[in-house]
């Protein structure tokens, strides 16, 4: 319980640093391209909503820091964000609402297949190291460097522009209404048929590379050689004694690959207009719309660290030591 | 005792123990060498063409890349090789070009970031206490906060940094990673007694940490600066596809962008964005080769895997058991073959290591008595953990079995031995551990630190008695347990939970769950203390005697076999050199290495010997001479030693005919040139 619990300390921990990074940023950098933005927006705004942002970017004045950093967070405790400047006058926090369902339903199917498959097929190509599998290995590492938006493009030519087998760009054909009916679902599904696959390929060779390490490096342990010896059945050895212990650090680590991932969903969305987050933040970039990035940056840090928790919970269920704090 | 060792130059003595910096520093060299593996040759030569292309690109570019022309979208051709984009500019040179621009900021990024890694990982590996804490905290945040959205936003305040405010941007973001492994590695190398003493002599920290211990982080810091050029080049391609690239400059991922803008693949013009992709993918391989190969270097399995590759071929015909047990009859003599349990005859194992074969276990012979404890004594690294492990047929990559057989006796009137060597797969998998078991020198790597002891103690029972019942399985584990001394209520615990006497004995346990007839046990008590280490022996006595399993216990403390074991084998060097009765061994050792061994141990019961190794340290096993391999550690040595192998032959009289020694000492056509007194085992002892 106590390693559960310094976890969740941690990521709270964590989560502050992101909000508190997302506090200073505007403050330290040189120039305020948000003050341009005000004053272009001078009179179609409210004045909460102007002292809001003017907070929120430091532009008030007259107010000390520590003063606009306690208001700041009492801002975001009650879920206000700004005001979008791409969608203006919406507010962030509708407009990222409405975003983030796609992008936790695309990246996260696409995470799960993909450390399923790639862990799977690692503990394989671990497991039979030294064979004709190996010839897999150059090109999975070239696979491992192609960046995603890159893949994004390739599968668009391909399968959008050649093939004409899906579409390319949105989350779903215009004539749909979103809710829940069967035309909406096929079409959702078919359009995120070439992002999904996208996002898996990019992913996958990383998870098949540190499995069939892993692997091949707790194959070399005694306990292993004494399964052996031991006359179990091949398949409990490679689960039980390979693959168990194989995958650790692979879970531990999950925040460094989950971090990968995300950042390259984000060009991935972007390329295929998807409707998430990812694609959101290239529209607000695009459109200096500074609220909105970096609400989008706070939302995407948060959802990591959610995932990092469940991934640190799924941990502790794999290795006893963690459990009991020790490691 | 008037012929001693002769003695050896100091210097000689002292090199296996120099110190650790210079050990290091020269393990690092000898590294360099085996590097140069396929794949991190493959990598430098990509990388060092993209290097080129980045230096000569803008000279040897056809056109001016930011120039338009009225040829636009136009495929390949000879006059635009890589055709020409939207406004008629040409590919090729763009992306010549470019090269500089992407590989620049790469570089430049991932040496700041590994410098800004390197900095906070020293320090908080080698300062310790609250630094370390903060530190680490400090980075363990920037590891779970994703990189690329924090770029992004970061760069979106600095739109016309230009290649600067990319470098800054990037390195900020990217660090983390790469300075927890250091800290880690730092970690580790504070322990190191070295820079523990440069810290007492009160040197600077700032000199501990740059001084003492960055040269040894070298090929950490290394391989953590290729990643993170991968990552810089990564992040600049997906920076500069959003835009954020500053748009003035040509760079690979700035061509993506405008390709993008351009919406290029709904026009089919692949030439535009499918050349900078590859560069950067093309790239990054080379730097995941490059690597890849460093991680061998690190990580001696993953090159065995890929000898392993090399050797399967070689090794996939079981070796040839047409060897002749030349032996045959002969330590037998007076044993009838009835007594015999296993029979391994002319064994030899060899690793196959990129520089050159490994010869562990050279020709090996000798026979396991029904019920006896037969030692195998013999100095570290003289490969009774490989003959161990082969005989198991277990070893592990690179380890070839290359020849002899092993024969098995299950009963006594069976006709027929078993060939452990060529039988298949499913009667081996019955063999193992129900006929014979092993104990390994280390019980925390012998046991899976993620399943609990009941779990490891049934899982045999579960193949090897399909029929028993979970409740018989769980109380015969708890029998098992009981037998060496440890609580049932310890079978729901891991291995981490216990103590290393208790894993120890848990390993003993498992070993006997099914009754093996064989149980071999490496080093079973080194690890342990000596209060420790008398009860688990006194344990095993009393076990093989209600048993009554036969032992094969390695040990390199051949004291301990006196008392413990029914007969002795010394290794040498990958051989046995001596076998005989452990009593007769004691009384008259007749190989000048056991002498030499003897010499190792205070003897309790004996006159006071003087406690000291055999100076000088064992030949290197990939190139041995064709003479003794004792022989330059030898007092003893004749002339005809360094000439050819002594071969193990019985011994002269007096001593026993079951004793059975390789060396010329004891060779009949020698005799006339020694003096009588000198030889050990003839000469009485007193
Ligand atoms: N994977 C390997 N690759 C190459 N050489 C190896 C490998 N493993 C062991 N060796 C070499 O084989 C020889 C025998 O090693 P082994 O582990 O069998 O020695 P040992 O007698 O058990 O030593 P110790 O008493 O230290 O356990 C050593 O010289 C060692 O350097
Ligand atoms: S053969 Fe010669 S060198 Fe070897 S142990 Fe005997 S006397 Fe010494
Ligand atoms: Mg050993």
């Amino acid at each position: 319980m106590r390693y559960y619990a310094r976890r969740v300390g941690f990521y709270l921990l964590a989560a502050w640093a992101a909000i508190t990074i997302n506090f200073l940023l505007p403050r330290l950098m040189p120039g305020n391209p948000v003050e341009v933005l005000l004053a272009r927006l001078k009179g179609h705004l409210s004045p909460q909503a102007t002292n809001a942002l003017e907070i929120q970017f430091g532009l008030a004045h007259h107010t000390s820091l520590v003063h606009e950093y306690v208001s700041y967070l009492n801002q975001l405790a009650h879920g206000q964000l700004g005001i979008s400047i791409t969608y203006f006058p919406t507010p962030v926090s509708t407009v990222i609402g409405e975003a983030l369902p796609w992008t936790v339903f695309l990246v996260g199917f696409a995470t799960i297949i993909s450390f399923i498959v790639g862990t799977l097929l690692g503990i394989i190509v671990g497991w039979k190291r030294g064979s004709r599998l190996d010839v897999l290995l150059p090109a999975t590492t070239f696979l491992s460097a192609v960046p995603y938006f890159w893949l994004a493009l390739l599968a668009v030519l391909l399968f959008g522009y050649v093939l004409k087998w899906f579409p390319t760009s949105g989350g779903f054909g215009l004539t749909d209404t979103i809710g829940f009916n069967l035309p909406f679902i096929e079409s959702a599904i078919s359009h995120a048929v070439l992002p999904a696959v996208t996002i898996i390929l990019a992913s996958i060779a990383g998870w098949v590379l540190s499995m069939r390490n892993m692997m091949v490096t707790v194959l070399g342990e005694d306990y292993v050689a004494l399964a052996e010896a031991k006359g179990l059945p091949r398949r409990r050895i490679i689960m039980t004694y390979g693959a168990r212990n194989a995958i650790l650090p692979n879970v531990a680590n999950f925040a460094l690959s989950l971090g990968f991932i995300v950042s390259g969903a984000i060009l991935t969305e972007a390329v295929f207009a998807y409707p998430g987050i990812g694609y959101l933040l290239f529209e607000a970039v695009s459109n200096e719309d500074f609220p909105l990035a970096q609400a989008i940056f706070l939302v995407i840090t948060i959802a990591v660290l959610v995932a990092n928790l469940l991934a640190d919970v799924v941990y502790g269920m794999l290795d006893p030591r963690a459990r009991q704090g020790e490691a | 005792m008037t012929a001693v060792f002769q003695p050896t130059d100091p210097a000689q003595a002292t090199t296996a123990a120099a110190t650790p910096a210079a050990s290091l520093s020269s393990r690092l060299w000898v590294n360099t060498r085996g590097m140069l593996t396929p794949s991190v040759i493959a990598g430098l030569a990509i990388l060092g063409l993209f290097v080129v292309i980045a230096i000569i690109g803008p000279y040897i570019a056809p056109d001016d890349p930011s120039a338009t022309t009225a040829a636009i979208l136009q495929g390949p051709s000879l006059h635009h090789l890589l055709g020409t984009t939207q406004t008629g500019q040409d590919v090729l040179s763009e992306l010549l070009v470019g090269t500089r621009a992407s590989m620049l900021v790469a570089f430049l990024a991932g040496a700041v970031a590994t410098a800004l890694a390197v900095l906070i990982g020293t320090a908080s590996g080698l300062i310790g206490g609250l630094a370390d804490e903060l530190l680490s905290v400090l980075t363990n945040i920037f590891l779970v906060i994703p990189a690329l959205p924090l770029a992004i936003v970061l760069a979106a305040y600095i739109p016309n940094g230009g290649e600067i405010a990319l470098v800054i941007v990037i390195s900020a973001t990217g660090w983390s990673w790469s300075a927890r492994v250091i800290r880690v590695q730092a970690l580790s190398l504070r322990k190191r007694d070295y820079v523990l003493a440069a810290r007492a002599s009160g040197e600077s920290r700032m000199r501990l940490i740059f001084v003492d211990t960055v040269p040894d982080l070298l090929p950490v810091i290394a391989i953590q600066f290729l990643s993170l050029v991968l990552f810089a080049i990564l992040t600049e391609a997906g920076l500069a596809f959003l835009g954020l690239g500053g748009t003035g400059s040509w760079s690979w991922g700035n061509m993506l962008y405008w390709a993008s803008e351009d919406t290029a693949w709904s026009q089919g013009a692949w030439w535009w964005f499918v050349p900078p992709g590859l560069c950067i993918a093309l790239v990054g391989t080379s730097l995941a080769l490059i690597n890849f190969g460093a991680d061998e270097v690190l990580n001696p399995r993953l090159r065995s895997a890929r000898i392993a590759r090399s050797n399967r071929a070689s090794a996939a015909e079981p070796p040839s058991s047409a060897a002749g047990p030349e032996l045959g009859a002969g330590p037998a003599a007076g044993d009838s073959d009835a007594d015999v349990l296993l029979e391994v005859r002319n064994f030899t194992v060899t690793y196959r290591t990129d520089d050159g074969a490994v010869r562990a276990v050279r020709d090996v012979s000798f026979d396991l008595h029904r019920g006896e404890v037969l030692g195998i004594a013999g100095e570290s690294g003289c490969g009774k953990t490989t003959l161990a492990y082969a005989i198991c047929q277990i070893q592990r990559p690179p380890a070839v079995i290359e020849g002899g057989s092993l024969l098995y006796r299950p009963r006594a009137d069976a006709a027929a031995p078993v060939d452990l060597l060529t039988m298949t797969a499913e009667d081996r998998s019955k063999y193992r551990w129900e006929e014979m078991a092993v104990v390994f020198q280390s019980a925390m790597n012998s046991l899976n630190p993620v399943i609990d002891v009941q779990n490891q103690l049934t899982d045999s029972l579960t193949s090897h008695r399909p029929d028993w019942t979970k409740q018989e399985r769980n109380a015969r584990a708890a029998e098992v347990l009981a037998m060496v001394g440890i609580s049932g209520s310890r079978l729901h615990s891991y291995p981490h939970e216990l103590s290393g006497g208790m894993r120890q004995r848990v390993a003993i346990a498992m070993a006997l769950v099914l009754e093996p007839s064989i149980v071999i046990m490496d080093e079973p008590t080194t690890a342990l203390d000596v209060v420790v280490q008398r009860e688990i022996i006194e344990q095993l006595t009393e076990l093989r005697h209600a048993l009554k399993f036969s032992v094969i216990f390695i040990t390199h403390d051949l004291s301990l076999l006196f008392e413990f074991a029914d007969r002795i084998a010394v290794m040498y060097a990958g051989s046995i050199v001596e076998l005989g009765k452990a009593d007769r061994l004691y009384r008259q050792p007749a190989h000048p290495y056991t002498l030499g061994l003897g010499t190792c141990f205070p003897n309790v019961s004996g006159p006071l010997k003087t406690v000291r190794g055999i100076p000088g340290s064992p030949p290197d096993l990939r190139s041995l001479p064709d003479a003794c391999p004792f022989e330059p550690r030898c007092g003893y040595r004749l002339p005809v030693c360094g000439t050819r192998q002594p071969q193990l032959t019985f011994g002269r009289p007096p001593l026993h005919d079951q004793t059975l020694v390789a060396c010329f000492l004891h060779d009949p056509e020698q005799a006339a040139s020694l003096p009588a007194g000198l030889i050990p085992g003839q000469a009485s002892n007193a």
